[in-house]
């Protein structure tokens, strides 16, 4: 376990034993990036409903971290499982570009928006966030070479449109 | 070897940075603390609850208990004006008891 890990970890288990300001550096410190990942994956405007429901999980669950994955991956799990809810429980519409984002941040939204979710939280996390592609297996519960291909396919789908764009 | 297509996905889709959003971690604070009080006061109702099912239930082997006693049975027997008129006040003070523990707590 990491040093990271086990600063999480110990604020986890003060979290289960009921310390709000303990969860409330957890969530300063890993509301950006899931925030970020949930707007890719399931649009800005439900973006933070979901990562709240999520935050809120991971605190009634908070006894179950066990520190041997890293606490972003725990949490990233729960907010995905949350996602599914909410896909499964209603339609929802297509993510839609950003009204007030940058040109480049518009234009990846745009991308993003013609992958299927596997390919997108895939996409996400391996290019933008840093993650390990095991990482990511094991979130969309997806073995590693799947996981692999989706990736690549997912960068192909938005090089093509890239490249189909002004660049052509 | 990461072209220009790998860096512009790179930094489009890396998380922003810069300081926590404060705004949302209080939201989610707030989310917390309401979720931890509806919790107890869950907890609190369903204590009660259980509280009035035993006394309902004990009051009702009293009753039937009384029912079965011969000095009982024979004194309704002989005065069943008086007999029903005793088991309605019992009743009445029963719910008036229960009326006021529930009424209490919504005030609270």
């Amino acid at each position: 376990m990491n040093g990271q890990n086990e600063e999480d970890l110990a604020l986890s288990r003060r979290a289960a034993s009921g310390d709000g300001g303990a969860f409330a550096m957890l969530v300063e410190k890993y509301e950006a990036p899931l925030r970020s990942f949930l707007a890719r994956c399931a649009g800005p405007d439900r973006a933070d409903d979901i990562a709240q429901e999520a935050f809120l999980k991971a605190w009634r669950a908070a006894g179950q971290y066990d520190g041997r994955a890293r606490y972003s991956t725990w949490l990233t799990r729960i907010a995905w499982r949350c996602h599914l809810d909410q896909i499964r429980r209603t339609r929802p519409p297509a993510v839609e570009p950003e009204a007030s984002c940058s040109l480049a941040t518009d234009e990846v939204q745009d991308m993003v928006s013609r992958l299927s979710h596997s390919e997108r939280a895939a996409l996400v996390l391996c290019e933008g966030h840093g993650w390990t592609h095991a990482e990511a297996a094991e979130l969309l519960a997806v073995p590693l070479g799947t996981l692999k291909s989706t990736v690549a396919r997912a960068k192909a789908k938005c090089r093509d449109l890239w490249t189909g764009g002004d660049r052509a | 070897m990461p072209d220009e297509f790998d860096s512009f996905l790179k930094q489009a889709l890396a998380p922003p940075p810069g300081e926590a959003d404060r705004a949302f971690v209080a939201r989610v604070q707030a989310h917390i603390r309401l979720e931890e009080r509806l919790a107890s006061e869950r907890r609190v109702l369903i204590a009660k609850l259980w509280k009035e099912l035993v006394a309902v239930a004990a009051i009702a082997g009293a009753l039937v208990l009384l029912s079965r006693s011969p000095v009982v049975v024979e004194w309704a027997a002989a005065a069943p004006a008086l007999a029903v008129s005793i088991l309605l006040l019992a009743f009445c003070f029963v719910v008036a008891i229960f009326s006021a523990g529930s009424g209490a707590r919504s005030l609270a």
